[in-house]
């Protein structure tokens, strides 16, 4: 057999193949098929290459199963045992339903990178069209090349940044009086997008109500009516369907109030080693109570509330996905551990860095994506004479391997006028060097992508 | 590096120096040197600390005998450990050089706490601790009384001393306070009854002790074992506790009856205004309570909270509260002054009167600090004009000198924006603060600003309501909407806990890129103890000239009394108070020469003489004629010049020579001629 190491799943005999017969394996990572006496396989496929089987209809003469690949080939297989050959049929579509899902998702996926580093990078979708589409390379080939040098930088191109949100979308959608004494609110899918992601209570209201009890618009226009939208004004109605995530973001602001802060340089409340004891101090407390207070004092009060929450929230929305909450370790519970926290943050306050003497600058790599982009800013796409800096560098190896095992083969050389005409021609400003100066800019580019920020 | 202060050696744990550490070191050791008190003004961010720690270490080290102990008192817990740090740092460093372990103690006290008064302060050759535990008498005779003589004090951040001196003095009675008080009494009353059927003997032996009178502490006061306290003036030390307030009973009914007297007088229905020898004059025509005796009581009740071996006092704060008032408005007949408000002036409808003890003489709770010690050194980033803090506290310093910022890029840029671009001027003044016109200029300001800041802004205002009506109507108007196009939004409030988690978040959002705008309010928290350095601070906006409220009674009373004893007039106090405010404000975006921020001052009244000023000089050398009176257009292209010139990469080749000197450069004759010159220009 052909691998011992593959692991064979199931084994079928008697199956024929081109009116051969034969037997069926079902291995780990492949399908393959061998003729009666012979220890090769003469069809063999990879489960990641099959799209999809067929069967033959029940109730017809043969019983058949047929493969179809991605390629558009396929490949039939009777099963010919007269006792069992429904059994065995039915074992290996079912063996295959099982096997080929798994295999179609790797495939999707890598089907996926390709065509998103196609989509991103304009210079490699037409170096992919130059060379695969005009059939210069196969697309494996290409591919090995690419996705080899794409793996090592696979964690940062996986790293895609979430797009934030605008901090002023509800700005966005100021109503416009409609002419009959009304008001129209414009909302687009992107600002649903960023109440929902900003305000997940609002978000979960829409789950509970849209579409059994309210429509997409009568939602929308009881959470433009709703107090929670005004929240300048003080008296929620209880019969508010939106009073519910006030209540909510109260709770949230209050239990993050409750937390704490982390960075102890920015905690107020233990700045102050010792506030004067009770009635001590020129200033008395002002009344705390809420009782004398006007309305339009509580109204900016709840105004200011409302932008620190709301500020608050936009960033979450916009650091949730990706990052898992950073944890810092830093326990709270011990008043004599001092934590690691405040350490580094005294030792930063404390910090005079043009005082010390430079231990090398302290820089931070740009990390570019599309470094043509930066070197050359945004220019129209001009096919043919791009190349990227990569493959110059790559083919100036190339031609510097040749030049190094160069041998003049003397019978066939050149006479004087076409070698010095060559030699003309590959002169700078000479006919074949055209490209020259493209490729020094390359170059000069591939530097600049080194450049690091300090 | 190692270098010489006039024939001192002094370590310096840095490679390098900026000039004005030189400057400033020069001036602390001939303060030493003279046995004299100091004022010192460096801006914050040329390691003022560090400065002082060398040097005065160094001289500790070199004269043991002349200098014995460094106390240093800072305001907040994180300056506390900032200092706290830069010691560790320093005594790293000497071990490293001397290669020795150093055998220097250094004691930090912070947070009450953890408060422990070991005898190892009296040992330890560095104390740092906060401004009460010296300024507060009823903490400085805890901890601080037998601090030796021969000590260097330092008071950092000092550009609030006499409002800390000032608050540690005063005393607020309301009704609450004398019920708790009433409480106090009776509990106390129950106790000595106790006492009397199981101990009698423990008691006679505290009257015979009060005969002997408090010698002792006179005798230790004499003999400068201890410092002074001002609530226990020297006259009561040499005499006997009188008769009256002898036994514990009477001492409780005379309480009582002190109580009573008070009680009558928060029964009033209008403004009562008097000073403390009219007060006394009332005393003893209602309930004929003597001035002796009261001058007594707080001594008196000490001796009887120790003789009933009563284990927490906190339960008798109020008690305490009122004989330390007992105490002190019977021994200062001036600096003090009387008021008794039945109502707020807010509420007029509800009755909460408030009777106001209020010290208007900051010298009082410094002045045994002052006696006491060879050196204090009141230092601070901002603290001028300087002349006014000696005629404030009372003394007479030996130097006064406030140190710049040595430059090599100006790093700071300081403008006054005193007009809209549709010409309206720009101010906070009483008369125009409703003004539509100012309201919306000044959001328009923030607008443009937030459109080209990278990063953080601090805008602050001149107080809370001001704040609150400005953002209600930027709201109502729409600026804040727009404003949020560029940055996120974060504003102060009342709360200290959701104030911090909206400065955390602010700090997030500067991090992570975003950019925000916070909100605050001068004098307020924020104000006073938060830094703002780098990208957490790239423009401060000060909308308004932060004067104090000057409705207020006590401070119509302080003012008269700065005029009455300290020729200073009311006004040249007011402006002086509401320009250190504003530039602690500003001060707050710069900390350090690789920093840099726009200071923006949003207020035509800045650019007056008298104003301009009295802003410190590291501030005030940075304005040009051309920058005094600026359109919002015009602030808004000087600042992106500025910002993009910051932009630009900073070395410390740029440096070197001007503003950062190396061990070489600072033993050249040259350099030496030049600091000496840059710092008498002042």
């Amino acid at each position: 057999m052909a691998s011992l190491s593959e692991e064979v799943l199931l084994v079928v005999k008697k199956v024929r193949q081109k009116k051969q017969d034969g037997t069926l394996y079902l291995m780990a990572e492949r399908i393959a098929w061998g003729p009666e006496g012979k220890d090769r396989f003469t069809v063999s496929h990879l489960y990641a290459d099959i799209r999809c089987q067929k069967i033959s209809p029940d109730g017809k003469a043969k019983i058949q199963l047929q493969l179809v690949l991605h390629t558009g080939e396929s490949t039939t297989f009777h099963f010919a045992n007269e006792s069992s050959a429904l059994k065995d049929r039915e074992a290996a579509k079912e063996l295959l339903q099982q096997l080929l899902p798994k295999f179609k998702k790797k495939a999707n996926k890598e089907l996926e990178e390709k065509n998103r580093m196609l989509q991103e990078d304009p210079v490699l979708f037409q170096l992919y069209k130059d060379l695969v589409v005009s059939q210069v390379i196969s697309a494996e080939e290409f591919w090995a090349n690419r996705l080899s040098i794409n793996n090592t930088d696979h964690s940062l191109s996986n790293n895609k940044q979430e797009v934030g949100i605008s901090a002023a979308f509800l700005a966005d959608i100021r109503p416009q009086t409609d002419g009959c004494n009304g008001l129209r609110y414009n909302l687009t899918a992107d600002i649903i997008e960023s109440i929902f992601r900003t305000y997940p209570t609002v978000k979960q209201k829409y789950g509970e109500n849209v579409p059994h009890n309210l429509t997409e618009k009568e939602f929308w226009t009881r959470f433009f009516q709703s107090h929670y939208f005004h929240r300048d004004r003080i008296n929620t109605g209880t019969q508010d369907i939106f009073s519910e995530c006030a209540k909510q973001d109260e709770k949230g602001l209050k239990s993050m109030v409750v937390q704490g802060v982390k960075n102890p340089m920015v905690d107020l409340l233990s700045l102050e080693d010792k506030t004067l004891d009770e009635g001590y101090g020129v200033s008395t407390a002002p009344s705390t109570s809420n009782s004398n207070k006007t309305v339009k004092e509580n109204s900016n009060s709840a105004i200011i509330k409302r932008f620190n929450h709301h500020s608050a929230m936009v960033l979450a929305a916009g650091s949730r996905k990706g990052e898992t909450s950073s944890t810092d370790g830093n326990s709270r519970d011990s008043d004599f551990f001092q934590p690691p926290v405040k350490k580094v943050k005294l030792q930063e306050s404390i910090e005079y860095e043009d005082l010390q003497r430079e231990n090398g600058p302290k820089t931070v790599a740009l990390n570019l994506k599309k470094s043509d982009r930066y070197a050359h800013g945004p220019v129209p796409l001009q096919s043919q004479q791009y190349t990227t800096s990569q493959d110059i560098i790559n083919s100036v190896n190339c031609i510097r391997h040749e030049m190094a095992n160069y041998k003049p083969n003397l019978t066939q050389v050149l006479s004087n006028s076409t070698a010095s005409s060559a030699i003309a021609a590959l002169s700078p400003g000479g006919v074949l060097m055209q490209a020259g100066a493209q490729q020094a800019i390359n170059r000069k580019c591939n530097d600049w992508c080194n450049l690091t920020l300090t | 590096m190692k270098i010489n202060i006039e024939g001192l050696l002094v370590y310096f744990p840095y490679d390098y120096i900026y000039p004005e550490q030189y400057s400033y070191m020069l001036e602390l050791k001939r303060t030493l040197d003279a046995k004299g008190h100091g004022v010192l003004e460096m801006p914050s961010g040329t390691g003022k600390t560090i400065s002082l720690l060398s040097l005065i270490v160094a001289y500790q080290r070199a004269f043991p005998l002349e200098v014995t102990k460094l106390i240093y008192c800072s305001r907040t817990v994180p300056e506390i450990e900032k200092v706290v740090e830069e010691l560790r740092k320093l005594m790293e460093f000497y071990s490293k050089e001397t290669g020795e372990s150093s055998n220097f103690l250094a004691l930090a006290l912070s947070s009450r706490k953890n408060l422990c008064i070991h005898p190892e302060i009296l040992h330890a050759n560095i104390v740092v601790y906060s401004y009460h535990y010296l300024l507060d008498p009823k903490i400085a005779d805890l901890v601080s009384k037998e601090l030796a003589k021969k000590s260097v004090v330092v008071f950092d951040e000092a550009h609030n001393i006499d409002n800390v001196c000032i608050d540690s003095m005063s005393v607020n009675i309301t009704r609450r306070t004398l019920d708790r008080c009433q409480n106090n009494v009776d509990t106390l009353q129950n106790t000595i009854r106790n006492i009397k059927e199981t101990d009698a003997a423990k008691l006679k032996e505290e009257y015979r002790r009060l005969v002997e009178g408090l010698k002792e502490a006179n005798v230790a006061r004499e003999t400068d074992v201890y410092m002074a306290n001002p609530v226990l003036p020297d006259e009561i030390l040499q005499e006997a506790v009188p008769g009256s307030i002898r036994t514990a009973e009477h001492f409780v009914g005379f309480m009582r009856r002190f109580l009573e007297y008070l009680k009558a007088r928060l029964r009033v229905h209008h403004v009562v205004q008097e000073s403390a020898p009219q007060f006394l004059k009332d005393v003893f025509d209602k309930v004929c309570i003597d001035r002796k005796p009261l001058r007594f009581c707080a001594e008196r009740l000490r001796s009887l909270l120790r003789t009933l071996e009563i284990a927490d006092i906190t339960d008798f704060s109020p008690v305490t509260l009122i004989s330390n008032f007992a105490t002190l408005v019977s021994t200062y007949s001036q600096g003090f002054t009387i008021i008794i408000e039945p109502f707020e002036d807010r509420t007029p409808t509800i009755a909460n009167p408030v009777l106001h003890f209020s010290c208007m003489d900051p010298s009082i709770a410094i002045k045994p600090v002052f006696e006491r010690f060879q050196s204090v050194i009141i230092t601070s980033g901002t603290l001028s004009p300087l002349d006014i803090y000696p005629r404030i506290l009372d003394f007479r310093p030996v130097t006064m000198a406030s140190f710049t910022m040595t430059l090599a890029r100006t790093c700071l840029c300081p403008l006054i924006v005193g007009r809209g671009n549709d010409q309206v001027a720009l101010s906070s003044k009483f008369e125009t603060r409703e003004d539509f016109a100012v309201i919306r200029n000044y959001g328009n300001l923030l607008l443009e600003m937030s459109a080209i800041v990278p990063d953080g802004i601090v805008a602050f205002f001149t107080s809370y309501v001001y704040m609150e009506n400005i953002v209600a109507s930027w709201y109502e108007q729409g600026i804040l909407e727009n404003i949020q196009r560029n940055k996120l939004i974060f504003i102060e409030t009342p709360d200290a806990s959701e104030t911090s988690m909206a400065l955390e978040k602010y700090q997030e959002a500067c991090e992570n890129g975003r950019g925000a705008v916070l909100l605050s309010v001068a004098r307020g928290k924020v104000s006073e103890g938060i830094d703002f350095v780098h990208h957490f601070g790239r423009a401060v906006i000060m909308f308004g000239v932060p004067y104090v409220y000057t409705q207020s009674r006590i401070l119509k009373a302080r003012l008269e009394y700065l005029r009455d004893q300290f020729q200073i007039r009311e006004n040249d106090f007011l402006t002086f108070d509401a320009m250190r405010h504003a530039a602690q404000c500003v001060g707050r975006a710069i900390r350090g020469k690789t920093d840099y921020g726009l200071m923006i001052f949003a207020d035509k009244r800045y650019a007056r003489a008298d104003k301009r000023g009295k802003l410190p000089r590291w501030i005030q050398e940075h304005m040009s004629d051309g920058s005094l009176n600026l359109t919002v257009d015009e602030t808004v292209q000087l600042a992106k010049h500025f910002l993009r010139q910051m932009a630009q990469p900073f070395r410390q080749e740029d440096q070197l020579g001007l503003s950062l000197l190396t061990l070489e450069q600072l033993e050249s004759e040259e350099i030496l001629q030049k600091i000496t010159q840059i710092a008498h220009q002042a």
